[in-house]
């Protein structure tokens, strides 16, 4: 069972997912083809990456009235089939993440698939602002012993410098 | 696709503001051989269209935006935007560079670059989604600051999606130094772009693209990528991690460390109050989000995320928030002898929503500061300008963006302009080449640095070859092998420094041209052959680099090696040269100025100073290898003729501006 797990404190906004995501699946550099988008929210400096969650029990899916959207089940991915899409925009009305894109150009939908259990844009997420777990099982674990370290540690305070001569700064 | 090389988006938008003319064009292939985009090809078109003898501001005044043939397309740091024109500050070839995302959008909307000319009757903005360009009012922006047009502009537009290019009320009012400001916060700071963009009543840029790019080569671009994705992360100094997490704020500790932060108006080269206006402390403190990259923001496809975003949440400054970066902390901080971060951090943000390049703004305010303190200049408007008031910093921001006062409308000249204007010996205060003033970094330690100042082709400059090489310890073997001399390694040596401003400076043009970021090649050294040479050095089997020259070869079709790679940067090098030949620029203009003749007072740097003597020296080698007169700095026929330039060759001599 994977899982894309979207870090929006860890995400940089550099894009670099989006244009992983729509070179493997389209063969060019667009944006606008990609199954991942990052949000930049320039004032607030925020970057949030927004992608499909392949929820359990998913709207899209219920939504869809030609079966167009369907789960692989050796994956856990929603899949799109688009030779059933009718293109209505159902689904991406109702996502509540907003993780289903329609591009006018090609009047297709772009559904995130989870490149088969390898995303690509994972690979070239440097910052950990998207990661990928097999074993969801063990997130909620991780996730919550991480914020404790970074509570108990005062990390971002602890990290060391050269250019002062090293050590904590308080 | 229907143009033959890949990368590119394969049309050039041309504006004609008076007669509201929008035309589209397909790119010269030539001209993309042999200047490949951004800087490179800018230049170009300066050349060819641009009357010599016009004042900047005048509508016949050429402003080029451009993108370069990989930005956009996955390589490490292809977020980059170039603009040139006339400068208002300098009088001479003007050029800066911004990092965002704006330009990879105008190249996924199907625009490598945007030629405008003219002025537009009324205020107006130009609007760019996919293949609809229009000119649209912009009335009610007129007037704004850059924040309120940026998010203003997006509401009407595509939101989030909609990326903005605007200038700030200071451009509207005509001061010399502003900028066009990418997304908020990504400034094509200096050189006056922005004034420029004003004068011809153009607002803002929004561009939205939904379009594709292709590559020649695919499998091949992907695999050559990597390689420069892992170069950089395999990079000593990215491993480090110092830059990656204070981004360029680092540089206030590490320069006040190695003794080259410019203090009190280059009076001297340490600064006592550095630690409170450092990085760590801007992280401590105002950094908003809690992860192993406090507040970090990257531009397209970068691994680096040198920008750091925070706010201030209480006090006399409360609420003020943005991205930060060091040029401008240094230029209000350290050079105006202030120690107060949330005051450097308002005043940047200020100087950024007026659309004034903060360098420029805090280093008129430091020679005020000093001219007072000096006699020269009379505190007219009883402000109490004095180097470490903070308070008064923070008034001249409001006042130059104004004109207002006698000082304000001194400052807005720039801090070259106002001295000539003060007369007496105030230039002597000033640390201006070509007009423009000095970047935060001492020359007189860094001598690299310091003779890059001195021929760089938009004056006092260090980005034209950004030399870090010779402030991080790199193995002398290496300085050895690349530049002739274990000197190049040290900061405070002259030998070996013209070769390593050599090789630096072709470079740079190539990474300005294609639309990637300096940090890659100098900074870190991620760019062939130093990852090969220090492998080596390291008995490393395996080494990742970035290679330009298979890059663009993978990404355009065009076949271009080392070699030729630095064939094309020697080239760009000289039609700026060409450019800056025609506005009057000779060997005498190469020059530092009198202020860094003197010696340094205390600090790592005691004693240190640059010569008048030693510059000449150096002069006379680097003109030599580039082949400019000794005498003038004049270009030589030779050297034109072998860099496949005869129609500048034809051009210059008829006015007889070459040897």
């Amino acid at each position: 069972m994977g899982k894309l797990i979207f870090n929006y404190e860890k995400c940089t906004g550099c894009r670099a997912c989006e244009l992983a995501c729509s070179f493997h699946k389209e063969g060019v550099f667009a944006p606008s083809k990609s199954r991942i988008k990052i949000v930049r929210i320039d004032e607030e400096g925020l970057d949030i990456p927004i992608g499909c969650e392949h929820c359990d029990n998913a709207p899209c899916i219920t939504a869809c009235p030609t079966r167009a959207l369907s789960r692989n089940s050796e994956t856990n991915a929603i899949v799109l089939n688009p030779d059933f899409c009718i293109g209505c925009k159902q689904c991406m009305v109702i996502c509540p993440f907003g993780a289903i894109h329609y591009n006018e150009n090609r009047e297709i939908f772009y559904k995130c698939d989870l490149c088969d259990g390898s995303p690509e844009c994972v690979k070239w997420c440097v910052t950990g602002g998207i990661e990928y777990y097999e074993g969801i099982e063990e997130f909620p674990r991780r996730k919550s012993a991480d914020r404790i370290q970074h509570f108990l540690l005062n990390l971002p305070k602890s990290t060391r410098s050269i250019a002062t001569g090293g050590g904590n700064k308080e | 696709m229907t143009f033959d090389y890949g990368g590119y988006a394969g049309k050039t938008l041309r504006i004609d503001l008076t007669k509201g003319k929008i035309i589209k064009e397909t790119q010269s292939k030539p001209k993309l051989e042999k200047y490949l985009g951004g800087r490179g090809v800018d230049a170009k078109i300066l050349f060819d269209e641009l009357k010599p003898n016009i004042n900047p501001l005048h509508s016949d005044n050429v402003l080029c935006i451009s993108t370069g043939p990989i930005t956009g397309l996955l390589g490490p740091t292809t977020g980059r935007i170039n603009v040139a024109t006339k400068s208002p500050l300098t009088d001479i070839y003007g050029n800066s560079n911004a990092g965002s995302d704006w330009g990879p959008e105008l190249k996924y909307a199907g625009y490598d670059n945007i030629i405008i000319k003219g002025r537009a009757p009324k205020p107006v903005y130009l609007c760019i989604d996919d293949e609809h360009v229009e000119l649209k009012d912009a009335a009610h922006l007129w007037g704004e600051g850059v924040f309120e047009t940026t998010l203003t502009l997006q509401e009407e537009q595509r939101g989030y999606d909609t990326k903005v290019a605007a200038i700030g009320p200071a451009a509207e009012n005509g001061v010399l130094f502003c900028s066009i400001i990418f997304n908020l916060w990504d400034a094509a700071g200096r050189t006056g772009t922005g004034t420029v963009m004003a004068s011809k009543n153009l607002k803002a840029i929004t561009v939205s693209g939904s379009g594709e790019l292709r590559v020649a080569d695919p499998e091949r671009y992907l695999e050559i990528v990597r390689d420069g994705w892992l170069g950089v992360l395999n990079d000593p100094g990215f491993l480090m991690g110092e830059h990656q997490a204070l981004g360029t704020p680092i540089c206030v500790n590490w320069g006040n460390a190695q003794g080259w932060l410019p203090t009190r108006n280059f009076r001297e080269s340490t600064f006592e109050g550095a630690d409170s206006i450092s990085g760590e402390e801007f992280r401590d403190k105002y950094s908003t989000r809690s992860s192993p990259i406090p507040g970090g923001r990257a531009c397209m496809s970068c691994p680096n995320r040198c920008k750091r975003f925070g706010r201030i949440e209480s006090g006399k400054y409360a609420g003020t928030r943005g991205s930060i970066e060091f040029e401008g902390i240094a230029a209000f901080g350290s050079k105006c002898g202030v120690s107060d971060l949330e005051a450097v951090f308002h005043a940047y943000t200020l100087s950024n929503d007026y659309g004034m390049d903060c360098v420029s703004c805090g280093n008129a305010i430091a020679t005020f500061m000093e001219l007072v303190e000096e006699g020269v200049l009379e505190d007219i408007d009883k402000l109490g300008l004095r180097f470490g008031n903070a308070d008064a910093m923070v008034e001249m921001v409001h006042r130059i963006a104004n004109k207002q006062d006698k000082l304000g409308a001194l400052g807005a000249l720039g801090a070259y302009k106002a001295a000539l204007k003060i007369g007496k010996n105030a230039v002597d205060y000033t640390t201006s080449v070509k007009g423009i003033d000095t970047i935060a970094c001492d020359p007189r330690v860094a001598k690299g640095f310091g003779f890059t100042y001195a021929i760089s082709s938009r004056g006092s400059d260090h980005l034209r070859t950004h030399v870090v090489f010779e402030m991080i310890r790199m193995p002398p073997e290496i300085g050895k092998e690349l530049f002739g001399s274990e000197g190049a390694c040290d900061l405070m040596s002259y030998d070996g420094k013209v070769r390593m401003v050599l090789w630096h400076e072709n470079l740079a043009a190539i990474t300005d041209s294609i639309g990637s970021c300096r940090f890659m090649h100098a900074s870190y050294y991620a760019q062939y052959p130093v990852p090969e040479l220090l492998g080596k050095l390291r008995n490393k089997k395996e080494v990742n680099s970035i290679k330009y020259h298979d890059w663009i070869s993978a990404a355009t079709g065009m076949k271009i090696d080392y070699k030729k790679l630095l064939e094309i940067g020697n080239r760009i090098v000289n039609i700026e040269r060409a450019l800056n030949t025609r506005f009057g620029m000779r060997r005498k203009d190469d020059r530092l100025p009198k202020k860094f003749s003197k010696p340094i007072p205390k600090g790592p740097g005691k004693g240190q100073r640059f010569p008048k003597k030693q510059l000449e020296k150096m002069l006379d080698e680097y003109y030599t290898s580039r082949e400019w007169d000794l005498k003038t700095g004049l270009i030589k026929k030779s050297e034109l003729i072998k860099l496949d330039m005869k129609d500048v060759l034809d051009d210059l001599d008829k006015k007889k501006l070459v040897r």
